[in-house]
C-alpha cells in the first residue's frame, strides 16, 4: 500500500485499499465477462483448458460480488462510518489487514475455480477453504465496523451506518449457511432442500449484500450532495426493516418450475410483488431528499454515479417483481432474460453506487481532486452504455429463446439467430472492460500519484 | 424507533433466523426422500463423471430439470422430487444455452459424444460449446458413463438398446458396402422403403437442402458426403459414405425415414425434433442429388400433386 513506511497508519487507509481493491478487480472481473462472451461467438478460440467458459464463468460472476462492488461498497463504509460517528475508525491496522485479507482470499478464489476446484453451486461455488477465509474477511469487518460504533460520540446512529452493519452481519450469517461450511467436502445439502438453501442464499448475496450496502452509500451520498436533510426518518425505518423481512424469504422464485413445495412457490411469488415496498419507500425517500436539487448531482460524478444508481434499482426491482410471475417465466426463465436482469441489478444498480461511493470519497481520503474529472466522466457514460446496452441486448436475445422453446424449437436450432447479439454483447463486454481500465487508472493516479502532479 | 447498534444487528439476525426457520428448515424436516420410479443408485464411475462435470462448469450451460412446457430432448418426463435424492449437490442449472440433461442417457452412443467432446463442431456444425479435447480421452469416457445414466432407469433401457444395435451395425459395416447398405436399408419399413420422394427437384429445394446439410450434416458424412467429416476418426461405424447408397434401392422415403428416426446403435442422430417434414425431404434430396448421384424425386407412385408444386 502506501511506501510512507509509517508505524502508524494514515486515517482512511482502510477506505483506500478497498477502493483500490475494487478498481483493480473491476479490470480483472470485466476481462473475464469479456472473455466469456468471446468464447459464445468464437468457442475455439481459447483451448486452454483452465480458460474455457465453464471455468471463467463463476470466476467472473463471483469476482463482480467479491472483488469489484463489495470492495468499492465497502471503500465509501470505511469513510462515511466514522464521520457520520464523529470518532475515527477502530482500527486502520485491522482494517489493512482485512483488506490483505480479502485480496488473497480473492487471489484464492480466482485460481481454486480456474483449476477446476468448484462446488458447483452458482454464487456459493468456492471451495471450503476460501469459504473460511471469506467468512473470516467478513467477520474482520464486522468487529472493525461495530467497535467503531462503540467508541462513537454522535448518540444517533444514522440510516448509513444501519445497513452497513446490518449487510455485514447478516451476509456472514447467510454465507455460512449457504455455503453449507459444516459439510467442507461438498459445501451442500442433498436433493431440493441443496436447490432452496442456494437460492436463499443466491438471492440473499443481491438482497443482503449489494442492496443494504448500496442503499447505506446512496443514503449517505444524495444528501450530503445536495446539501439537503434526508426527506423522512419514518420512511428510512420502514425501508430497512421491510428490506430485510421481504427481501430474505422470496429466494424460491427461482425455483417456480421445480417441484418444491407449492407454499413456498406462492409465498415467494406473492412477496416478490411486495417487494414493491421496501424498494419504493427507500427511493420515494432519496428522491424527495434530491428534489429541485439535481443540479447538484450532476455537478459531483459520484453524487451522479450514485444516482443514476438509484434508478436503475427501480428498474431491475420492477422487472424483477414482473419475473417473478409464473406466466412470464414461462418465458424469461432459462435464458438470456434473466442475465439481463442480472446486470441491471448488480452492474448497473450496485455497481454504479459503487462506483458512485468510490468516486465521492476518493478525493476526501487522497486530500486532493480527482486525479481526472473528464475520465470518471468517461467511464460513467461508458458503464452507462454498456449497461444499458445490456438491458437491451440479452433481453432480446432472452425474447428471442424463450419463445422459440415455447414454439418447440431445441436448443440447437435457435443457436444460429442469437449469434449476431452475442457479438453485440461482446463488443459491450469491451466497452465495459476499457471503463474498468480508465478507472483503475484514474483512482490509482488519485490515491498514489505524485503529488501536485495531478491535472 | 431508536435505532441502537443492538436493535439493528439482533433486530435484523432474528429476521434472518425466523425466515431460516420457515423457509430453508421446514422444508428441510419435512422433505420427500422416497424415490422416483426411474430412480437407481449411480455407480462409482459415474459419480467420478459427475466431479468432473462439476468441475468443468457444465452446469452454467445445461440444466437439469424437465418443465411441463418443455418440448425437447427428455420431455416425456417431468422432473420430480424423487429424481434428485441422492445428488449432492444438486444440479438443476439456471441456464439453456445449451439442452436440458435430464434425459440425456442413451440418446447417442459412447463414441458420439467422445467425438462431440472433443469438438463439439464435429457433431454439431453450429454448436457453440466449448471443446474438451484438453481433458483426454480417458476422463471423457468418464464423463460420457456419467452422462449416459442420465435418466437412470430409462437411459439404461437406452443404453441397452444402443449396445445391442451397435453390434449389428459394425458386423453389417465390417462385411462390406453391399451387405451394410441392406442392413441399414432393411429395417426400414416396407411402406417407406417404396415412397419415392413426392416432391420435385427445384432450386430452392437444393438451395435449402445445401444449408440444412451444412447445419447438421457436414462434420460427420463431409463436404463431398463421402463420409470422412472430422468426425470420422472418432466413431465406428464411421459416418456412412453416400456415394455406396448408389445403384441399391435406395429411395426417397428410405433417406426420409433414416435421417428422421436415426439409426440407433451408430452415430447417426435422429433429426426428428430439429427438421420439419420439409426440410427433411430437402436435405434428403440434397443428397440424393448431389452425393448419390440418383434421386427418385416427383416419379411414380405420387398420388395428386401438392396444391402449392411448380
Ligand atoms: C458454453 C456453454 C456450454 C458448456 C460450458 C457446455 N456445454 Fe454442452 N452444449 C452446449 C450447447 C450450445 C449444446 C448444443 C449443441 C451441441 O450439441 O453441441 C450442447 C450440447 C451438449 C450435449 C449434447 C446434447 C444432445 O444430445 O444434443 C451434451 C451431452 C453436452 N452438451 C454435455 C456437456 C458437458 C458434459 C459439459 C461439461 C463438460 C458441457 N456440455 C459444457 C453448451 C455448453
Ligand atoms: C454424428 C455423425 C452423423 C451426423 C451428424 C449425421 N450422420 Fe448420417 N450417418 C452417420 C452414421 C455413423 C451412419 C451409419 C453408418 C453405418 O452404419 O454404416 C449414417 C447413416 C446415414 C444415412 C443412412 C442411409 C441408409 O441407406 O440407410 C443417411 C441417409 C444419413 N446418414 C443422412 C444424414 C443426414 C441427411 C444428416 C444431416 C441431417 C446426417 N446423416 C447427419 C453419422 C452421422
Ligand atoms: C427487488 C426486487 C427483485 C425481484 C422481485 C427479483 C426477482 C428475480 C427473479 C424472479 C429472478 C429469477 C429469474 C428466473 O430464473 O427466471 C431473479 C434473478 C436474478 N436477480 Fe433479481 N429481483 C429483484 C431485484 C434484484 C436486484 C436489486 C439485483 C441485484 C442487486 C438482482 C439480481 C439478480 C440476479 C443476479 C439474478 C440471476 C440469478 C441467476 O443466476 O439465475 N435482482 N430476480
Amino acid at each position: 500500500m502506501s511506501a510512507t513506511g509509517k508505524l502508524q497508519p494514515e486515517p482512511y487507509e482502510t477506505a483506500r485499499a478497498f477502493c483500490i481493491t475494487s478498481a483493480f478487480w473491476m479490470v480483472v472481473a470485466t476481462f473475464m465477462g469479456l472473455l466469456g462472451a468471446t468464447e459464445l461467438i468464437a468457442p475455439d478460440i481459447v483451448r486452454i483448458g483452465w480458460l474455457h467458459f465453464g471455468r471463467i464463468r463463476p470466476v467472473h460472476v463471483n469476482l463482480v460480488l467479491f472483488g469489484f462492488v463489495t470492495p468499492g461498497l465497502l471503500g465509501a463504509v470505511f469513510y462515511f462510518v466514522p464521520r457520520l460517528l464523529r470518532t475515527e475508525l477502530y482500527s486502520e491496522r485491522l482494517g489493512l489487514v482485512t483488506a490483505g485479507f480479502w485480496n488473497i482470499a480473492l487471489v484464492a478464489a480466482v485460481s481454486t475455480l480456474l483449476a477446476g476446484a468448484t462446488q458447483g453451486r452458482e454464487y456459493a461455488e468456492m471451495i471450503w477453504p476460501v469459504d473460511l477465509l471469506v467468512v473470516m474477511v467478513f467477520i474482520l469487518v464486522f468487529i472493525n465496523l461495530i467497535m467503531t460504533v462503540a467508541r462513537r460520540r454522535e448518540p444517533l446512529l444514522y440510516v448509513s451506518v444501519w445497513y452497513a452493519c446490518a449487510a455485514i452481519a447478516l451476509t456472514g450469517a447467510t454465507y455460512v449457511l449457504g455455503n453449507v461450511v459444516w459439510v467442507p467436502d461438498t459445501g451442500s445439502l442433498v436433493g431440493i432442500p441443496d436447490a432452496i438453501l442456494l437460492w436463499f442464499y443466491g438471492h440473499n448475496i443481491f438482497g443482503l449484500l449489494l442492496t443494504p450496502l448500496s442503499l447505506g452509500v446512496a443514503y449517505y451520498v444524495i444528501p450530503k450532495a445536495c446539501r439537503n436533510p434526508l426527506y423522512s426518518h419514518t420512511l428510512s425505518l420502514v425501508g430497512f426493516w421491510s428490506l430485510f423481512v421481504v427481501y430474505t424469504h422470496i429466494g424460491t422464485h427461482h425455483l417456480l418450475q421445480v417441484p418444491v413445495p407449492t407454499w413456498l412457490k406462492v409465498i415467494s411469488i406473492v412477496d416478490s410483488i411486495g417487494m414493491v415496498i421496501p424498494v419504493m419507500v427507500v427511493l420515494i425517500n432519496l428522491w424527495y431528499t434530491a428534489q429541485g436539487r439535481l443540479g447538484e448531482i450532476h455537478a459531483d460524478v459520484g453524487a451522479k454515479f450514485v444516482f443514476t444508481g438509484t434508478i436503475m434499482y427501480f428498474f431491475a426491482s420492477i422487472q424483477g417483481s414482473m419475473m417473478a410471475l409464473p406466466q412470464v417465466q414461462r418465458v424469461t426463465h432459462f435464458n438470456n432474460w434473466v442475465v439481463g436482469h442480472a446486470h441491471i441489478g448488480v452492474l448497473a444498480f450496485s455497481g454504479m453506487i459503487a462506483l458512485g461511493g468510490l468516486y465521492f470519497v476518493l478525493p476526501r481520503i487522497a486530500g486532493r481532486p480527482l486525479h481526472s474529472r473528464l475520465l470518471a466522466d468517461l467511464q460513467y457514460w461508458l458503464v452507462l452504455l454498456g449497461s444499458a446496452g445490456f438491458a437491451v441486448v440479452l433481453t432480446i436475445v432472452g425474447l428471442i429463446q424463450g419463445q422459440a422453446w415455447l414454439n418447440g424449437e431445441t436448443v440447437y436450432r435457435v443457436l444460429p439467430s442469437l449469434y449476431p447479439y452475442y457479438v453485440l454483447r461482446a463488443s459491450l463486454g469491451a466497452i465495459l472492460f476499457s471503463s474498468a481500465v480508465i478507472g483503475f487508472y484514474n483512482v490509482f493516479r488519485t490515491l498514489y500519484g505524485q503529488r501536485g502532479a495531478a491535472a | 424507533m431508536k435505532m441502537t447498534p443492538r436493535a439493528v444487528v439482533i433486530g435484523s439476525l432474528t429476521i434472518l433466523a425466523a425466515v431460516v426457520f420457515v423457509t430453508i428448515w421446514v422444508p428441510w424436516v419435512t422433505r420427500q426422500t422416497t424415490p422416483s420410479e426411474i430412480y437407481r443408485e449411480r455407480t462409482e464411475l459415474e459419480a467420478a463423471g459427475r466431479r468432473l462435470y462439476i468441475a468443468n462448469g457444465c452446469v452454467y450451460c445445461h440444466t437439469q430439470s424437465i418443465r411441463t412446457i418443455d418440448w425437447g430432448m427428455g420431455a416425456e418426463r417431468i422432473a420430480r422430487v424423487g429424481d434428485y435424492i441422492a445428488d449432492r449437490p444438486i444440479l438443476l442449472g439456471s441456464s439453456r444455452t445449451g439442452p436440458d440433461l435430464s434425459q440425456e442417457g442413451g440418446e447417442h452412443p459412447d463414441d458420439w459424444h467422445l467425438a462431440h467432446f472433443i469438438n463439439p463442431r464435429y457433431t454439431r456444425p453450429n454448436s457453440i460449446m466449448p471443446p474438451f479435447a484438453f481433458l483426454g480421452t480417458e476422463k471423457i469416457d468418464t464423463l460420457t458413463a456419467y452422462i449416459q445414466g442420465l435418466g437412470m432407469q430409462q437411459a439404461d433401457r437406452r443404453m441397452a438398446r444402443q449396445r445391442r444395435w451397435k453390434n449389428e451395425a459394425v458386423r453389417a459395416y465390417e462385411a462390406g458396402p453391399e451387405a451394410n447398405v441392406a442392413w441399414l436399408n432393411q429395417h426400414v419399413p416396407q411402406g417407406w422403403r417404396d415412397l419415392p420422394n413426392p416432391y420435385p427437384t427445384s432450386p430452392a429445394g437444393l438451395a435449402r437442402g445445401r444449408k440444412l446439410y451444412q447445419d447438421f450434416c457436414l462434420g460427420c458424412h463431409g463436404p463431398v458426403g463421402d463420409g470422412v467429416g472430422p468426425v470420422q476418426p472418432w466413431i465406428y461405424p464411421p459416418p456412412l459414405n453416400f456415394t455406396v447408397l448408389k445403384g441399391r434401392e435406395t429411395s426417397g422415403g428410405i433417406l426420409y425415414y433414416q435421417i428422421m428416426n436415426g439409426i440407433t446403435g451408430t452415430a447417426m442422430p435422429y433429426f426428428k425434433k430439429d427438421l420439419e417434414s420439409e426440410k427433411i425431404w430437402d436435405v434428403g434430396n440434397y443428397v440424393a442429388e448431389y452425393f448419390i448421384d440418383q434421386s427418385d424425386a416427383n416419379t411414380e407412385p405420387r398420388g395428386i400433386d401438392a396444391a402449392y408444386e411448380p
